[in-house]
């Protein structure tokens, strides 16, 4: 119930495609729950030790959740996990979509793509097998995944852009506009020569309370109309830059300052960009919240306006809106690809490489030879940490990555709760899997100061609260409406899928997963060295003289690790995953 | 005085982005505020309170709570959302 209990898995080979569903242990869903969870416990069931994230061996997984196809507002949702091309570590991407909807339609609870094929193709899945195929791309090839739509319409459709065509390593998935954006999952499919995947069937997860379900999807509908959920609503994420920027944690041209001034914040709010070009409001699908904000036509997000505006020092709307459209039209990243280009920028401004880029340049002609592996692109394309290593020359301590994944639009120096959030994350500097941002805006916590001892616990508690959301799956703009998650978390589990939980079970589900992220980077060879962020945060001070400890932050991911059980090194000994119940999955390999 | 600037949805519920207050305890403070921009009672500010859809600020740096707090003159105050991810 809520769940079908199998998976599809699809082996790709030349010119052919292998479907067939797969059985997954009935303990599965109370384990792993599903989404970011189930996901990662894929990804170690089916992945090759050591695989390179863009050979065919490499499993590219979709994995739904129990609430998803429920009447439950914001659940249409999937996660896409992988071996990120960009980090070689885990990498989990949430989307939100028709498509994901459609694809739990197929009668499975996760896709696990495995192969490659010959030349680009689409690939047709159906409920019934014997109906899935494949289609040559032809014409397709480097169409945009909003054109590859509309070829498809009518079906439901992922694809990737010209950017995953050519395996950028920050190259997204696409479905309905919204994208699997970081980690560089859309390469791992351009790898796999598939340029889309469309899903088709009827099968329906039956609800194991229905009754109590439509009653407390009308409760949830309703709070997710409360003022809680309203500036998602009116006005969007986009309104955080000009607060940040107030608050200096805005990260401006390559994380060397962390304010735009308020004039020229005030250009990039909601409503100087809404001045620009027109302000429209969507959602996604099964959603009463309706944060999709779209300005000139062009959907945008903080991460995506301060990558593509301040971190590269471009302060005017109209041009951030055309890196913004070129990025989704491409099928790339949008922090990765504004953490790249500004880091390129500067290496440019300190002669340090022979390209003209410079601060506040027009990003679109330099997205666009990034996506087509042109020229300088193709040095681009591989993302910050391997551009730095080229470049050699010092540029390392100001490529600011952590496990290769570029930063998102949260200065460590000014929040340092965060600093250690996003070293610690598993699939590299992240603000979705780690929200300790929350944690340093909240009184009573300095975040100009972290402490040995108070953060590591606030970083877990925001780690857990996420992979709680993102395994359920539920939308993270839901929390201010959801008083107590664990426990309404275990109600929905069992009203969905008949999985009964405690809440202090739940919250030991939620760890193993966050446990076996952290197994499988060390299975690929995570050591500790890797939980750290660029010398720029410790050794150059802001304006008013912040700075990151190095010997304090060392000490916190030690901290981070001795609180979650493991050793001070990060290792899992026996007694731990005896606790956590994980031997037993661990074994579970292909 | 105080000066106190609002940001994001405040400033929507408010109809207004600044305004300057006697200076006094942050309970007062906000008190004061309310009475300017009565739009902010009761999801942003109730009874001089702010609600836990906002956070504020002493001088963009420390995020204060304690009504009792005192806040001297040429203080300022910045009223932001809580919610801050994205």
């Amino acid at each position: 119930m809520g769940v079908f209990g199998r998976i599809l898995k699809v082996e790709l080979a030349g010119d052919r495609l292998h479907c067939e569903h797969v059985p997954l242990d009935p303990e599965i869903h109370r384990a792993f729950i599903g989404g970011v969870g189930l996901g990662a416990y894929l990804l170690w069931r089916f992945a090759p030790a050591g695989v390179d994230p863009l050979a065919p061996p490499a499993p590219l997984v979709i994995a739904l959740a129990p609430l998803l196809g429920t009447p439950l507002t914001t659940t249409a949702k999937l996660a896409v996990v992988c071996k990120s091309p960009l980090t070689g570590r885990i990498s989990d991407g949430l989307s939100s979509s028709r498509f994901a909807l459609a694809a739990k339609r197929l009668g499975v609870d996760a896709i696990v793509i495995v192969g490659a094929l010959g030349r680009l193709s689409t690939v047709h899945l159906d409920e019934e097998l014997h109906r899935c195929r494949l289609e040559p791309a032809g014409a397709l090839a480097g169409a945009s995944p909003a054109e590859v739509g509309d070829v498809f319409a009518g079906a439901h459709v992922a694809a990737i852009g010209e950017a995953g065509e050519r395996r950028v390593r920050f190259a997204s998935i696409a479905n309905n506009g919204r994208h699997a954006g970081r980690g560089g999952a859309g390469a791992i499919l351009g790898a796999k020569r598939v340029k889309a995947i469309t899903v088709r069937g009827d099968a329906t997860a039956p609800v194991a309370d229905a009754e109590a379900m439509r009653e407390r999807a009308r409760d949830l509908a309703r709070r997710s109309q409360g003022a809680a959920t309203d500036k998602y609503r009116r006005l969007g994420t986009v309104a955080n830059l000009e607060t940040f920027d107030r608050l200096r944690i805005l990260p401006a041209r390559n994380f060397q300052a962390v304010s735009i001034g308020r004039r020229r914040a005030r250009k990039l709010s909601p409503e100087g960009l809404g001045a620009e070009g027109g302000h429209v409001r969507a959602g996604c699908a099964g959603c009463t919240i309706g944060c999709d904000h779209r300005f000139g036509g062009t959907r945008l997000e903080y991460e995506s306006l301060f990558a593509l505006g301040p971190l590269c020092g471009v302060e005017r709307p109209d041009l951030v809106l055309a890196a913004a459209a070129a990025c989704d039209r491409l099928g790339l990243d949008t922090i990765s690809t504004g953490g790249t280009l500004a880091f390129a920028m500067e290496c440019a401004e300190r002669g340090l490489a022979p390209w003209s880029l410079r601060f506040g340049d027009d990003l679109v002609p330099w997205i666009k030879r990034i996506a087509a592996r042109e020229g300088v692109g193709d040095r681009l394309a591989e993302g910050s940490r391997r551009l730095a290593a080229s470049l050699g020359q010092g540029s390392e301590r100001f490529a600011c990555h952590v496990k290769g994944l570029e930063l998102p639009g949260y200065e460590p120096r000014t929040m340092q709760t965060m600093a250690l959030g996003l070293v610690v994350a598993a699939r590299g500097a992240d603000h979705n899997r780690s929200g300790a941002y929350q944690a340093d805006l909240r009184p009573g916590v300095d975040r100009f100061a972290a402490d040995l001892k108070e953060t590591p616990p606030r970083v877990i508690e925001t780690e857990d609260h996420a992979a709680l959301l993102d395994s359920l799956i539920l939308c993270k703009f839901l929390r201010g409406a959801i008083v107590d998650p664990w426990v309404e978390g275990a109600e929905l589990l069992k009203m969905a899928a008949g999985i009964d939980l405690s809440g202090d079970q739940l919250r030991a589900a939620i760890r193993r997963i966050i446990a076996l992220r952290h197994l499988y980077n060390r299975r690929e060879g995570w050591t500790i060295a890797e939980d750290t962020l660029p010398e720029r945060f410790f050794s150059e001070a802001l304006d008013e003289g912040e700075v990151v400890s190095r010997e304090l932050l060392q000490g916190m991911v030690a901290g981070y690790y001795c609180a979650r059980g493991y050793g001070a090194d990060g290792a899992l000994d026996g007694a731990l995953l005896e606790r956590l119940q994980l031997g037993r999955w661990l074994d579970d390999r292909r | 005085m105080v000066e106190v600037e609002l940001y994001g949805l405040l400033r929507l519920y408010a109809g207004g982005e600044r305004c300057e207050v006697p200076a006094g305890s942050l309970r007062e403070v906000l008190l004061a505020v309310e009475a300017r921009f009565p739009g902010l009672a009761p999801a942003m500010i109730r009874g001089g309170t702010a609600t836990e859809l906002v956070r504020v600020s002493l001088d963009g740096r420390e995020m204060i709570e304690a009504p009792e707090q005192p806040l001297c003159e040429g203080a300022v105050l910045v009223l932001v959302s809580a919610q801050a991810g994205g």
